[in-house]
């Protein structure tokens, strides 16, 4: 019976998976807010002799230059989720922005914007991200530029289709009636009702984001050393072989924090549209 | 007890081995090699390449070669020669039984057409025939050089794979030219790719780009036969791959294997050796550099010297296997001896800085190549550097590029700290004199912007090189060690380390060493 009302009380969208997303990204979130207070050895020292494997005092080992992997892994979160937080949210506007008007609108603003979109979306997501990076230089900054280059026609796209349809809802023609100016019926009565599936991708575009921008300090066009970036560490534990524990943190930070967001994606999902869920 | 297993067993034993025991001699003949090529032409006067010195000199052959020591010349194609007192004329006698892979005879005419082609093509290693002034041919066997001014390395130089002697007959056919007008008229780079003419122990069989090079035995080679019948390279980028190709049987022999995978080899049909090469990677200071917040005086430059820890890089970076190195020249040429080798002094090197009134945080732009070269990955030295130099108040901001970027960023504007390597292109002292020496014009007083510096130009070098260069046979190294204390106080040029060779081969393979001229010499391996 107690089992019963508790299932019952349980929302339908708060899954195990969605509850581990939430622990995980909460855990990351929270630890690449308070690093520094951490007490760990300094990420750029050298802190003990190189190549160590685990142990009690470094509990991922030490990297080829003698710093230890388990703290320059949690800095690491600071970098990788800074990153991806920035390149989202720079999406989300330049996209959202662009998308909204060109529903809105409509007309040769449209066409323009959505051609633009078609042709960004026809290259291969991580080949147009090397390319701008490469042309842009190494560094964070340029990978994140190249990053929301990639990603902002996504957001355009999703939130075009999202003012179209709700452009020609009774509320709106109700408001027109009324005489609201265009500015208010944009932002109050249309983009208020656009937002959900657009955070729904966004959450779950975090985690891919942070793939990406790994994957470009992998190749060498993200961070440069001796940032403790997971992509770039994975690529030093990649020239270390038999040191399995340089990649070992780094990539296992990666695998956590993206299925987290995944999980944690799919469970906002739920949660905003009920429809989905079943 | 051991007992022999029951008839039955033994002949499904005898089944299973039979095969394995033909098998055995077929692979002895095929000798396999991992290694990333770096192949730009196989053209032996075109090509400028690590993997080319490996090929050139395995196809063709040079009037003399470098002894198994690395230092004596020895006859090759020239079974004698002479040169003059003031070492400006060089008179050699051809080996009468010299033939070429089609069986013709290697005559003067084809000594001075190859030469001629090398200096004339104006390619990579064009550089080599510098001061050539003239060829004489007096007879069929006589070859006579003539330089334009002394050169006491010229025996060095025509050691190098570079200097092949080629089949003028066979290669003209295919579009070769020699002599003027040659770097126009010449259409046989591509030719090379798939054909070979020349009088060494193999013959090019065939060449697929990223993929792999094929060498076949000259069946009518005119000395010893190589122990192979075939030496297949394979295009194997990393290290790892490379040992693991080793470990599973499936190269023979693996040539870039780093230090710290080949400390994680372990396995009782791999040996690794390590000798010292005569590589080197160098810290260069572009004293005339835009943009500095500082003027990158002879003291500071000496500070950065001081403040970096050798020991502890060779140490880190190739887990112990190197060398230190005094000057830009590698150990063991010419005048290195008695050289003073760097040394880490911290406290010498702040005051150094407080003297030459830099304080504080000084932040400087190190652009190098982002490249992993002889074992030696730059990421890794440069970070190594970075925490060196942060103890005298120096910030490094690294900045990893492509080559490409990397010499386009030097040319323009310089580099304030940036890294790079160096590997002979034949056995001499001179080439790191002309390279790295800080007279006008030359590639160093140009990278590190010497002109638009106060203290970088050295006013001395050009004499001394030129009198290194002149010196008799006895003399050669007291005026290279000259050469190197100058190249030493100018704090422009400052050697890191010199990395190990680690040779990593199967335990059946025998023959292996490393040369100074030719890398590896495959003539002399044999796969037991």
């Amino acid at each position: 019976m107690a089992e019963a009302l508790a299932r019952a009380r349980r929302p339908s969208w708060l899954t195990v998976p969605v509850a581990l997303g939430v622990v995980v990204v909460a855990f990351w979130i929270v630890a690449a807010l308070t690093a520094p207070l951490w007490g760990l050895d300094e990420p750029l020292k050298m802190v003990a002799r190189r190549l160590q494997p685990p142990s009690a005092e470094h509990w991922l080992g030490t990297d080829a230059l003698g710093r230890d992997v388990f703290s320059r892994t949690i800095h690491g979160a600071r970098i990788s989720l800074a990153i991806a937080a920035v390149v989202v949210l720079a999406a989300v506007a330049i996209g959202a922005g662009l998308g909204a008007l060109a529903g809105f609108f409509g007309g040769w603003w449209d066409a323009a914007v959505m051609r633009l979109v078609d042709v960004t979306l026809a290259f291969p997501p991580v080949l147009l991200a090397m390319a701008v990076a490469a042309t842009l230089g190494p560094g964070l900054e340029n990978a994140a530029v190249a990053l929301v280059a990639v990603w902002w026609p996504v957001y355009a796209r999703l939130m075009r289709a999202q003012v179209l349809e709700v452009k020609t809802r009774e509320h709106v023609e109700a408001a027109i009636a009324g005489g609201a100016t265009r500015s208010r019926l944009l932002f109050k009565h249309i983009l208020s009702l656009c937002w959900t599936p657009i955070q729904v991708n966004a959450t779950m575009d975090v985690g891919q984001v942070i793939l990406l921008a790994a994957a470009l300090s992998f190749i060498g066009l993200g961070a440069s050393p001796p940032t403790p970036e997971w992509g770039a560490m994975i690529s030093e534990g990649a020239t270390q072989f038999y040191s399995w524990w340089i990649a070992f943190g780094p990539g296992f930070a990666i695998l956590t924090l993206v299925l987290g967001f995944n999980f944690l994606g799919d469970g906002l999902r739920d949660l905003m549209d009920e429809r989905s869920s079943r | 007890m051991f007992r022999f297993p029951a008839p039955r067993a033994r002949a499904a034993l005898a089944a299973l081995i039979l095969p394995l025991a033909l098998a055995a001699p077929a692979h002895a003949q095929t000798l396999v090699i991992a290694r990333d090529m770096d192949v730009n032409s196989l053209d032996p006067h075109r090509g400028f390449c690590d993997t080319c010195q490996i090929v050139f000199s395995s196809v063709y052959e040079r009037l003399v070669d470098l002894a198994a020591d690395n230092k004596t010349i020895i006859p090759l194609l020239a079974e004698s020669w002479t040169s003059n007192d003031n070492q400006t004329v060089y008179t050699f006698t051809l080996n009468a039984s010299a033939k070429f892979a089609d069986g013709s005879p290697v005559t003067s005419a084809e000594v001075k057409w190859s030469l001629e082609r090398l200096a004339s093509l104006k390619a990579d290693p064009g550089f080599l025939m510098d001061g050539l002034a003239s060829i004489e041919t007096p007879d069929a066997r006589t070859v006579v050089i003539t330089m334009a001014a002394p050169n006491s390395e010229l025996l060095g130089i025509l050691a190098a794979p570079y200097a092949s002697i080629v089949n003028a007959k066979v290669a003209g056919a295919a579009g070769a030219a020699s002599g003027a007008g040659a770097d126009t008229a010449d259409t046989a780079e591509s030719w090379f790719l798939a054909n070979s003419a020349g009088s060494g122990p193999f013959t090019l069989a065939a060449y697929a780009a990223d993929d792999e090079l094929r060498l076949a035995r000259n069946d009518v080679y005119w000395r010893d036969a190589p122990a192979a019948a075939e030496v297949v390279i394979r295009q194997v980028k990393d290290s790892v791959t490379q040992a693991q190709m080793l470990q599973s049987g499936g190269a023979d022999i693996a040539m870039q294997v780093d230090a710290d995978t080949a400390a994680g080899l372990s396995d009782p049909n791999v040996v690794v050796s390590t000798v010292p090469s005569f590589n080197f990677v160098y810290i260069a200071l572009g004293a005339g550099a835009e943009g500095m917040p500082i003027k990158m005086t002879k003291p500071v430059r000496e500070a950065i010297g001081l403040a970096i820890d050798y020991e502890g890089a060779i140490d880190l970076i190739v887990g112990g296997e190197g060398k230190l190195q005094a000057a830009p020249i590698p150990n063991g040429f010419p005048g290195t001896e008695n050289l003073p080798l760097p040394k880490r002094d911290v406290e010498k090197a702040k005051a150094l800085m407080a003297e030459a009134g830099v304080a504080g945080p000084v932040k400087l732009d190190a652009v190098y190549p982002s490249v992993n070269v002889y074992g030696v990955d730059f990421n890794l030295l440069m970070q190594k550097v970075q925490q060196d130099l942060t103890e005298i108040g120096i910030e490094l901001a690294l900045q990893p590029v492509t080559f490409p970027v990397w010499r386009e960023r030097i040319g323009a504007t310089g580099i304030p700290v940036t890294a790079v390597y160096y590997a002979p292109d034949y056995f001499g002292s001179g080439q790191y004199a002309s390279f790295f020496g800080l007279y006008e014009g030359s590639p160093w007083y140009n990278r590190s912007h010497a002109a638009k510096a106060e203290d970088a130009a050295n006013p001395n070098m050009a004499e001394k090189m030129a009198a290194a260069l002149a010196a008799p046979a006895d003399k050669v190294d007291a005026a290279f060690h000259e050469v190197g204390m100058e190249m030493i106080s100018d704090r422009i040029i400052i050697p890191v380390l010199s990395p190990n060779l680690i040779l990593a081969h199967r335990a059946n393979v025998e023959g292996v060493r490393y040369s100074a001229c030719c890398n590896l010499p495959l003539a002399e391996i044999s796969v037991k």
